[in-house]
């Protein structure tokens, strides 16, 4: 789960971690409480917002409603925000890049860090000059010293501030927490300027202090090609990515990715019709489902009723395994819809019907 | 990990008395798994389904030996169950559970390479040695015994390998679910060497997909240390590249995480790789 910039920074500030003085603007608040010059960030749940204009500086009370209204409006990479971020100006001596992350490799949490921060940060680094280590509970105090002598500054300011990240990391069941820029301030400080924070979902049952905006997630639906001409609905991940290899492979286009995932029920298999529908030049849909958890039966009364619900569906193409194949065969014969017996099969008949 | 380890018989559930341990203890059974108790702490003096239920492996191992544990308790509870299982020094520990928390996985990792013993998973649809052992929730029915070593990170994967090389007439020696979480108790690297070492494998299949960089290693190793024929597929060359949050990904070299670069990769430590699961399945021999 993907938290916005001000739900990480209260994260780092309840860890008590600097971060700017900020307030939080709905669309419909005052603005009375907006000290000017200000920092204007729009809370969209990507990365990138920089560039595309989702962070404006705003010195005038003549110039703030206009921008406001702007980064309300603005839309970066398909997210429009649902609040902004006003922070107040920081004055910027350095910047850096540091962050804590899950390494799959080394199976340990990593400390990245890099002398120059900001938004170009992964094109600037040359290959090894940035700091990669492992970082653990036991070894905080060693590892704060590498860090310090890394950015060049006094152990005494930087091993409050790692022992304070490592905590907000561990504690929250973080998986990525990311300071970019962190500030060396004229002053003589470091301070967090922006956070980009990723929690394992997994953990939720253990936080019923999470209480976070809801982002779209697209995880489970995936457009592909618009122009597309082969819709697929599979179960798992690593089965609808097959099942769109398949098609791909066969010289066809693949329209969309779908993993109907584990607990699939009859009303979720309809709304993903449904969205397969939307696209224009569907030939054909492949349904490729080895069911574990989920069950073949469910799957075919979806089908079943997709069949009866929407008009003109595109021939389908379907094959069942696993879990209560039989009956789902047996449902699905009485309607007089056939199933086959591989995906290959079912490729090959939906490249009958292909037209381009 | 010995080849030793897959086909010991004493194998207890963890978590016997849930709705999927006490499942699978019953298909494990039908498939001949020699399963001597189960664990649930609540339930202890039970029997399931002719398996006695006891409160703590501790106690199991006070009338067993216990080679192997399935384990198929809830996700809060996984990382105890493992540490549990170590604890007790079970040689084979195999987590089914789905959605165990990373920082939790951490943790078992680290006491499970202290104390020298395998865990398979979590999230994993566990091991099937066709016609020996059924560890997991892999169906009997998809493997049939032979010579080929499957490795697999996707579970549906797994079980369409299988399936397709039974078809064929191919059977095969272990058919290994390793799971697709980002800390997994056994790698690919740990699956190519038991296969390289085991005589009763003659050629492996090896599914990977795309994030991170377990494939890469994978190729490093088979170009160094396996001398049998590799068959490769990585799900996902059609996916889109998602949508990065931060950098960490992009320093770290997240480009060599695409199916495309999985591949070449593979290619040039001198795998026969597919672009799909169904000319994988085509092109072993």
């Amino acid at each position: 789960m993907r938290l916005l910039e001000h739900e990480a920074k209260a994260l780092l500030r309840a860890n008590m971690i600097p971060i700017p003085e900020g307030v939080i603007i709905t669309k419909h608040d005052t603005r009375s409480s907006i000290h000017l010059p200000t920092v204007l960030k729009s809370q969209v749940p990507v990365g990138g917002r920089g560039k595309l204009g989702g962070v404006v500086v705003v010195k005038s009370k003549e110039e703030l409603e206009s921008a406001i209204d702007t980064l309300f409006s603005l839309d970066i990479k398909n997210y429009t925000p649902n609040v902004l971020l006003a922070e107040e100006k920081i004055s910027i001596l350095r910047e850096h890049y540091v962050s804590l992350l899950i390494d799959r490799d080394s199976a340990s949490i990593r400390l990245i860090a890099y002398k120059d921060g900001g938004v170009e940060v992964e094109n600037n680094i040359s290959s090894h000059d940035f700091l990669n280590i492992a970082i653990d509970e036991s070894t905080l105090d060693s590892d704060a010293k590498q860090l310090a002598s890394y950015l060049e500054y006094d152990i005494k300011l930087v091993r409050p501030l790692l022992v304070h990240l490592y905590a907000t990391f561990t504690r929250n069941d973080a998986t990525l927490l990311e300071i970019n820029p962190l500030i060396y301030t004229t002053e003589g400080t470091l301070i967090c300027g922006d956070c980009k924070m990723e929690l394992d979902d997994a953990a939720r049952f253990r936080h019923p202090e999470w209480n976070f905006e809801d982002k779209p997630s697209d995880t489970n639906f995936v457009s592909l090609d618009p122009d597309g001409s082969i819709a697929t609905i599979a179960n798992g991940a690593g089965l609808a990515m097959a099942t769109v290899d398949a098609v791909a492979a066969r010289k066809m286009k693949p329209a969309n990715f779908l993993d109907i995932g584990g607990g699939a029920n009859t009303a979720s298999i309809l709304i993903a019709f449904k969205r397969i529908m939307e696209f224009k030049r569907i030939d054909a849909i492949v349904i490729n489902i080895f069911a574990g958890i989920t069950r073949c039966d469910e799957v075919a009364r979806a089908i079943i009723e997709a069949k009866k619900q929407i008009d003109s569906l595109p021939p389908l193409f379907i094959r069942l395994a696993g879990t209560n194949f039989e009956e789902a065969v047996a449902l699905l014969a009485a309607e007089n819809i056939t199933t086959m017996a591989s995906l290959d099969e079912c490729l090959a008949a939906a490249k009958e019907v292909t037209h381009a | 990990m010995r080849k030793e380890l897959f086909t010991a018989k004493n194998v207890i559930v963890q978590g016997i008395t849930g709705s999927h341990g006490a499942f699978h203890t019953a298909t494990m059974r039908a498939s001949g798994t020699h399963i001597v108790a189960g664990t649930s702490p609540n339930k202890a003096g039970q029997v399931i389904d002719g398996v006695p239920v006891y409160a703590t492996i501790h106690a199991i191992q006070q009338d067993h030996q216990v080679d192997i544990s399935v384990i198929f308790v809830p996700a809060p509870f996984a990382k105890d169950a493992m540490i549990e299982a170590i604890e007790a020094k079970v040689p084979l520990i195999i987590c089914i559970t789905e959605g165990v928390p990373v920082h939790d996985m951490l943790e078992v990792k680290k006491q499970a390479e202290q104390s020298n013993v395998t865990i398979i998973g979590p999230n994993c649809p566990g091991v099937l040695v066709p016609g020996i052992n059924k560890l997991g929730i892999i169906p009997a029915s998809m493997g049939t015994p032979g010579r080929v070593g499957i490795v697999s990170r996707s579970g549906t994967l797994t079980y369409e390998a299988a399936a397709g090389l039974t078809a064929r007439g191919i059977g095969q020696r272990y058919i290994i679910g390793i799971g697709g979480d980002r800390i997994q108790g056994t790698n690919f690297i740990d699956c190519l060497r038991l296969f390289e070492e085991d005589d009763e494998v003659s050629s492996i299949v090896l599914i990977g997909e795309i994030g991170g960089s377990s494939e890469q290693h994978a190729a490093d190793y088979i170009k160094s240390h396996v001398s049998k024929p590799v068959y490769a597929y990585i799900a996902g060359h059609s996916a889109p590249i998602g949508i990065q949050l931060g950098h960490a990904g992009a320093i770290l070299g997240g480009e060599g995480e695409t199916a495309a670069s999985k591949t070449e990769a593979l290619q040039q430590a001198g795998v026969t790789t597919s672009i799909s699961i169904v000319t994988l399945i085509e092109s072993v021999k």
